[in-house]
């Protein structure tokens, strides 16, 4: 079977050549134009739609946990504890926040690319270590997993949104919720929530962690070309994303617990 | 019997402690108190399966995929196909690979780079399951002889542990296979298969599998445990009830009711009599299993001529 797995290739990735052409094209309108209709329908400033797609208690085994689905992208987050910590670990005051960042085999286009993701693990765990109380919970580890489902782009933003309402289903005390969203910049465009054929072709890209009720930024991370006038209008614009966001994900919270009573 | 006398000595301590504390401090005694009524902490009856629902194509970047869940155990499977040249001794046919994953947030007992240990063993059981039933006939992987076929990678992930996970793994493995999806491909001028969409290159390159893009599925194999404890017979356990009872049995079945495997893995002596019940509730639970599973593709297909 090993030998037979080497020699495996998928078919769609040959397919090649058209799919080339076309992207260039669509890569050009996101580029120029005012405003031009993604593949998805919608325009550069609107967000894939989270209403009804964002869920606490998908894994009962958990202390907390919540699904999220933003167009293709599906996340499930589980938080565990607090709970001991590993016998390794040296004596601590304050609590410990673990997290770990999966991808099933099926996530990607070609089969098993990255199932652990140390760099997305690191970066959530930055990303929720200002918000979360520590010191409520001392000698102890609250772990935090994610699991992607499937990868359909903005996949980092979207599991730190799901992991703090995870973390709020669990009962971990927090500053507030954080919200993350991302935007990829095109030419003289800023598009919102890229989807992972934009991320593909996009020549730079700004991801905002925020607590909308503290107003604080939590994480920043820009790559690729910017101006100063862009990065500027790029964050408000992620942060009054990461806003609405939280509004729905507060508003879902009382919904559930009002359910529960 | 030691198990009865504590139960009888806590007895009057447990008139003063709140159902849950007792839950947890005396799980065997709590568990033995409900089966002498013939009824299980989840308000089962001993013989009562979970609510079982099957949800297919699940995952869009799959050719088939389906989640299932069987109480609150949650499974998805997923299969991916990509082309492989076949060996040399099975030319016409493909083949599958099967893998069963356990990721860290379907338990709390299972943490990252410390895998699970009951995974490697699903996965092995669940493949001979698939191999060994005669469900699929691997020629219908072949695409063109000795030259290229496909290699099915069948990926299940439990994503939430609640108990009896073989059983709903190979409920979602065969649900996937059923609504499996072959893509149209065709080959190009350097000898490699690519997928063609509905309507381009219909001139250009002749199409491969026009007619293949359905497995003809004929042998539909389910399973069920069954957790043995005393006397009693508790089909579809949960994992509090897995966690107490040590003796349990696993019965595969096929679509003519043959069985295709039993598996007891340790645990206390069993009389052929209760294999035999055991057998008989998995003929009644197969059967529920296979209208359930053509509910939910006959749904299916009824979304997609709308």
């Amino acid at each position: 079977m090993s030998a037979a797995t080497a020699g495996t290739y998928s078919p769609a990735a040959a397919a090649g050549e058209k799919r080339r052409e076309r992207k260039e094209e669509l890569r050009r309108h996101l580029a120029e134009d005012a405003d031009w209709p993604r593949a998805d329908g919608r325009s550069f400033h609107d967000c894939r739609p989270a209403l009804q797609l964002m869920q606490t208690g998908p894994t009962t085994a958990a202390s907390g946990s919540a699904y999220a689905e933003f167009g293709k992208t599906k996340v499930i987050v589980s938080v565990f504890g607090p709970r001991e910590s590993k016998k390794a670990m040296l004596y601590s005051d304050t609590g410990r926040l673990n997290c770990n960042v999966s991808y099933t085999t099926f996530a990607t286009p070609i089969r098993g690319q990255g199932t652990d993701n140390k760099e997305y693990s690191a970066m959530l765990h930055k990303a929720l270590e200002g918000a979360v109380m520590l010191h409520t919970f001392p000698k102890t580890t609250v772990d935090v997993f994610a699991l992607v489902l499937e990868s359909g782009g903005s996949d980092l933003p979207i599991i730190i949104s799901c992991a703090s309402l995870a973390l709020a289903d669990a009962g971990i005390m927090m500053y507030d919720l954080v919200t993350s969203v991302s935007v990829s910049c095109f030419g003289k465009n800023i598009i919102i929530d890229p989807t992972s054929d934009e991320e593909a072709w996009q020549d730079g890209s700004l991801m905002v962690a925020y607590m909308p009720s503290r107003k604080e930024i939590t994480q920043l991370t820009l790559t690729g070309e910017w101006s100063d006038g862009k990065i500027t209008n790029a964050v408000e614009l992620c942060m009054d994303a990461c806003s609405k966001l939280c509004d729905i994900l507060r508003e879902h919270l009382k919904d559930a617990s009002s359910l529960a009573e | 019997m030691a198990a009865e006398a504590q139960a009888t000595a806590v007895g009057g301590l447990a008139g003063e402690m709140e159902v849950e504390a007792y839950r947890r401090l005396f799980p065997l005694a709590f568990l033995e108190r409900h089966l002498r009524e013939s009824v299980r902490p989840d308000a089962r009856r001993p013989a009562e399966a979970r609510p079982t629902t099957v949800a297919l194509a699940a995952v869009s970047s799959a050719h088939g995929s389906a989640l299932v869940r069987l109480g609150d155990t949650a499974m998805l499977a997923s299969i991916k196909l990509e082309v492989m040249s076949p060996s040399g001794e099975a030319p016409d046919e493909g083949s599958i690979a099967v893998e069963f994953h356990m990721p860290p947030i379907c338990s709390p007992l299972v943490r990252p780079g410390r895998p699970a240990e009951v995974a490697p063993v699903i996965s092995k059981t669940l493949e001979d399951i698939l191999m060994s039933s005669g469900m699929l006939n691997l020629k219908e992987l072949c695409l063109i002889s000795g030259k290229a076929s496909w290699l099915a990678f069948l990926d299940v992930y439990c994503l939430n542990a609640d108990g009896s996970l073989f059983d709903a793994a190979l409920i979602s493995a065969v649900a996937a296979f059923t609504y499996l999806e072959i893509p149209l491909v065709s080959v190009g001028d350097d000898g490699r298969v690519f997928t063609v969409g509905g309507n381009e290159g219909k001139a250009k390159y002749e199409l491969v599998n026009r007619e293949k893009r359905k497995l003809t599925i004929t042998n539909v194999p389910f399973s069920l445990t069954c957790a043995l404890h005393k006397d009693n017979v508790l089909v579809d356990p949960t994992a509090e009830e897995e966690s107490i009872i040590e003796t349990y049995v696993t019965i595969v079945l096929d679509s003519s009711d043959q069985i295709v495997s039993i598996q007891k893995p340790g645990g206390a002596v069993t009389s052929m009599a209760t294999i035999k019940e055991c057998i008989s509730l998995a003929k009644d639970r197969r059967r529920k299993l296979r209208e359930i599973l053509m509910d939910s593709v006959e749904a299916m297909e009824v979304e997609q001529t709308d």
